[in-house]
């Protein structure tokens, strides 16, 4: 018990309360449908947050430093045709896994040479990305699914260790390599001096460059990561996949307390805003609310989250320039 | 007096067709605070611009101990031992005390090819310079969004004295404060001189000026147009230089 307050006193407020919603709307479920509370039912929720959980890890990072990446769901669908097309293609599973992390970072690097090199606001940016990348996706699939791809990949990253699933060990490992980053390297405190004040971080000496190339690289490895789990799993990619994942990133990573604006963010903040997220579709889907109404919700939610810490003084947008009004 | 640390010599800056300095000569001493006093428009922050590395000036040479230097960006001034604090104090609110002021500049040490902050050094070695300085701080972890305009002050003074500058150039660095957080920088600019430190200020409050500094150099319209030694002068002395009611800058002035 002792141990519970410790761990409890570590949480900050907004942790505490998305703790509390994440206990209140599992109690409310259960009791409205007799599907949610089982074993299978916990395990679907945790298979559903794999993807968010990675590509909302690399979405703190950039919220951190005051970016953002609206194309990152369909960087993890092209991630996913390239490790489909490996494995469609008898590739060395062993090998198959590598080419989601890295397809990743490449188009991570495109994003960074389009936002950094060209000056231009990280949300514009990858917003035309975002247009590109969906008519590349649908030009590589020809308008087909890639689908039945072999069980190679599956065999691999399906294992489990002392009976957790090998993919909740990565997403550990990444969470623990991203902390140490953020907390105890220089790159995580500069990363976070850009995101309160480029100028001011420039001013400092700090090579602003490097630091928002790394950024956006590792965000685009960890969503190739995500992709290459998507795939072993589900083992078909469409031309949807990854479509609706920037939208829940952004949710979950603000709903968890990073901010928006850069200069300050939180992982568990982060850990639990997607499982409030996931939880809270899985919920509705259980009681008959149509999987239409899904981004219905999360937008609500962002757009809901956004105006509280507005009213609450914690938030103001009235110093940006024309690309945030 | 001991030897100039920075002599310049002859310092003209052009922006096109303007001309915001001309010909000025001035040479600054380690341990002395120097005031720069002028209205607006005279050319002393188009000066300190030049002494920061952040405006390469049109003409003149710089020496630093004796050796000529010629600055590409701040970044080649702090090499030259000269720091600047702007008006706009570039710290980050988001982060600690120890962190601001050992920014770009951490202590690491590498764990399998990872370079960790040694964190636990930098605060202490930061709890220390704000002891030494008696900034009143007491934990180098606070975040600097919570300081006192005059609390500010100090860690951009502390992260000076931390990058071993020996040229601290301040601009207007009392003009936000009240009147307790003056003394209290004022205090911190005597500090910074008796550690062996050239002070450069900037300042249009001609008390303060009398209180802390040892020379003061006047500009007007892009020219050095005095010199006085605190001593020998008097702030209605200073004022008649700074407005032209002087019949020394009558003259000059005249002569051109």
């Amino acid at each position: 018990m002792r141990r519970l307050n410790q761990a409890m006193s570590t949480l900050t407020g907004r942790e505490l309360i998305l703790l509390a919603a994440c206990v209140a709307i599992t109690i409310a479920f259960a009791s409205a449908s007799p599907v949610f509370a089982t074993p299978e039912n916990a395990a679907t929720i945790m298979r559903n947050s794999v993807e968010l959980l990675l590509i909302g890890l690399g979405m703190t990072l950039l919220l951190a430093m005051g970016g953002i990446d609206v194309s990152i769901g369909v960087v993890m669908g092209l991630a996913a045709i390239a490790v489909g097309r490996a494995l469609g293609a008898d590739l060395d599973p062993a090998l198959a896994t590598v080419i989601g992390p890295l397809t990743g970072a490449l188009l991570g690097l495109v994003t960074a040479a389009v936002v950094v090199l060209g000056r231009i606001p990280a949300i514009v940016g990858t917003l035309g990305l975002l247009g590109i990348y969906r008519t590349a996706i649908f030009v590589v699939l020809g308008g087909q699914w890639l689908s039945g791809l072999p069980t190679s990949l599956t065999e691999i990253l399906g294992a489990s260790l002392a009976g957790v699933p090998l993919s909740f060990w990565m997403i550990a490992l990444a969470y623990l390599a991203v902390w140490l980053a953020l907390r105890r390297t220089s790159f995580g405190l500069h990363l976070l001096a850009i995101g309160n004040s480029e100028e001011k971080a420039r001013l400092a000496g700090i090579s602003v460059i490097k630091v928002r190339f790394a950024a956006f690289i590792i965000s685009g490895m960890l969503a190739g990561l995500a992709a290459t789990f998507y795939v072993a799993t589900y083992r078909n990619v469409e031309m949807s996949t990854g479509s609706t994942l920037a939208l829940d990133a952004i949710a979950a990573v603000v709903m968890g307390g990073t901010s928006i604006l850069g200069g300050r963010c939180s992982l568990i903040g982060t850990v639990l805003g997607v499982l409030l997220l996931r939880i809270l579709q899985n919920g509705l889907l259980l009681i008959g609310v149509p999987s239409l109404w899904q981004t219905v919700v999360t937008g609500g939610l962002l757009i809901a989250v956004l105006s509280l810490e507005v009213l609450a003084g914690r938030l103001s947008f009235s110093k940006l320039g024309w690309a945030g009004r | 007096m001991s030897e100039a640390f920075l002599v310049a010599k002859g310092i003209a800056k052009r922006f096109g067709g303007l001309t915001a300095l001309s010909n000025v000569d001035l040479e600054i001493r380690a341990g002395e605070v120097l005031a720069l006093l002028g209205d607006n428009g005279a050319g002393k922050s188009t000066f300190i611009k030049v002494l920061a590395g952040a405006h390469p000036p049109s003409e003149g040479q710089i020496l630093v101990a004796g050796q000529p230097v010629s600055f590409a960006s701040p970044k080649d001034a702090a090499a030259s031992g000269i720091a600047t604090i702007f008006q706009e104090l570039a710290l980050s609110e988001n982060l600690s005390i120890s962190e601001n002021v050992y920014l770009g500049r951490e202590l690491k040490h590498s764990v399998l090819g990872i370079p960790f902050l040694r964190r636990r050094e930098m605060k202490q070695r930061v709890a220390e310079l704000l002891k030494e300085l008696d900034a009143h701080i007491s934990d180098p972890e606070a975040p600097v969004g919570s300081l006192s305009g005059g609390q500010r002050q100090s860690v951009a003074i502390c992260r000076a004295l931390n990058l071993n500058a020996r040229l601290v150039i301040m601009d207007e660095p009392t003009a936000a404060l009240a009147v307790a957080e003056t003394r209290k920088v004022l205090s911190l600019i005597r500090k910074l001189a008796e550690r062996g430190c050239a002070v450069v200020l900037i300042s249009h409050n001609i008390s303060d000026v009398f209180e802390v500094a040892d020379r003061m150099v006047v500009f007007r319209r892009g020219r050095k147009v005095a010199e006085r030694l605190r001593a020998e002068t008097e702030p209605e002395e200073i004022v008649a230089l700074i407005t032209g009611a002087h019949p020394d800058v009558r003259a000059l002035e005249k002569a051109q």
